[in-house]
């Protein structure tokens, strides 16, 4: 579980680059940052597997990803692409968060998850909708 | 799906597995784990959070000290929360404690939306972390998606805030 939340979270800093390049301005900038924050996430389960004794999957070149990627024209169906993403992320997280034994590593899975609705959130914000819109956010 | 019928499913999705997840799994202490605390001693913490979140929001819309549509969003979540934590504790048979004493400083944060929106997220922001440390320890795994889905709701709550305070929306503390 730990591996494919780790293979997502490479997939989705891939996708931020993509979303990025529709975006303008300060839309532009918190696409630069998210996609930070992914890489990070790929770095902190990777630390975590390795402790667990296992071998994580590594990032993949840019354009593997691609195809993956839903088609994106302007800034609109980019923030929507983003959004899908985002939730995806979350659910992902919560549902790994079941699989995990040791209190550090849960920790550090519900930081991301914590972080992953906060990009949501943002996504929501700059699509011009409420940033928080449910009371119990569980991902798609 | 419209937001309205997403909102509905996302809560009773949380709702039902808050409440499922408690009924099924053992949340009293086993003796051997004495020194740490219980399940239930852990939801108790989080509902005098959430009770007290919900207080500040209340008392936030009364003095107009959050855009109305923003707040009446925020102490509905906190409601949610409040609820599911509830009916979790007396599935267990347990009495629901209420925060009573209004967190220190909270006089002069409701003089202004700003200052209310920053004393907010620093609260928000507790709760998270709070909920963290529970989903890292808790032993009933049931209960960690639908804490964990309050914990994302909490964060998402962070970001409104920021929003309305004018500060950016990733800051770090």
């Amino acid at each position: 579980m730990l591996r494919s939340v780790t293979a997502f979270e490479h997939a989705a800093a891939a996708a931020w680059v993509a979303i990025g390049e529709q975006l303008r301005g300060d839309a532009r900038g918190y696409a630069r940052r998210i996609q930070a924050r992914e890489e990070e996430h790929a770095e902190r389960l990777s630390t975590l597997i390795r402790e667990l004794g296992g071998e994580p999957p590594g990032g993949r070149p840019p354009e593997e990803y691609a195809p993956q990627f839903a088609r994106m024209h302007n800034e609109d169906e980019a923030l929507r692409f983003a959004a899908d993403l985002e939730e995806r992320l979350v659910r992902a997280h919560l549902h790994a968060l079941q699989t995990l034994p040791g209190a550090d590593q849960r920790r550090t899975v519900a930081e991301i998850a914590a972080e992953e609705a906060e990009d949501l959130a943002v996504v929501q914000a700059l699509s011009g909708e409420p940033a928080a819109q449910l009371a119990f956010v569980t991902g798609t | 799906m419209t937001g309205e019928e997403k909102n509905l499913l996302a809560r009773r999705e949380g709702l039902a597995l808050l409440i499922g997840g408690a009924a099924a799994g053992a949340l009293i202490r086993p003796r051997a784990a004495a020194a740490q605390p219980s399940d239930v001693e852990q939801l108790e913490r989080l509902l005098v959070l959430e009770h007290r979140l919900a207080s500040l929001y209340e008392l936030a819309l009364a003095r107009d000290a959050i855009d109305p549509r923003l707040g009446r969003t925020l102490l509905d979540h906190e409601r949610e929360h409040v609820r599911g934590l509830e009916q979790t504790l007396r599935a267990r048979g347990r009495r629901s404690p209420r925060a009573t004493v209004p967190p220190p400083r909270l006089g002069a944060a409701l003089g202004s939306r700003a200052g209310f929106a920053r004393f907010a997220i620093d609260l928000e922001s507790e709760t998270v972390s709070t909920y963290q440390e529970v989903l890292a320890t808790l032993r009933n795994t049931r209960l960690l998606l639908p804490l964990g889905s309050i914990m994302t709701s909490s964060a998402q709550h962070v970001v409104a805030l920021r929003e309305v305070a004018g500060e950016d929306l990733l800051a770090r503390p």
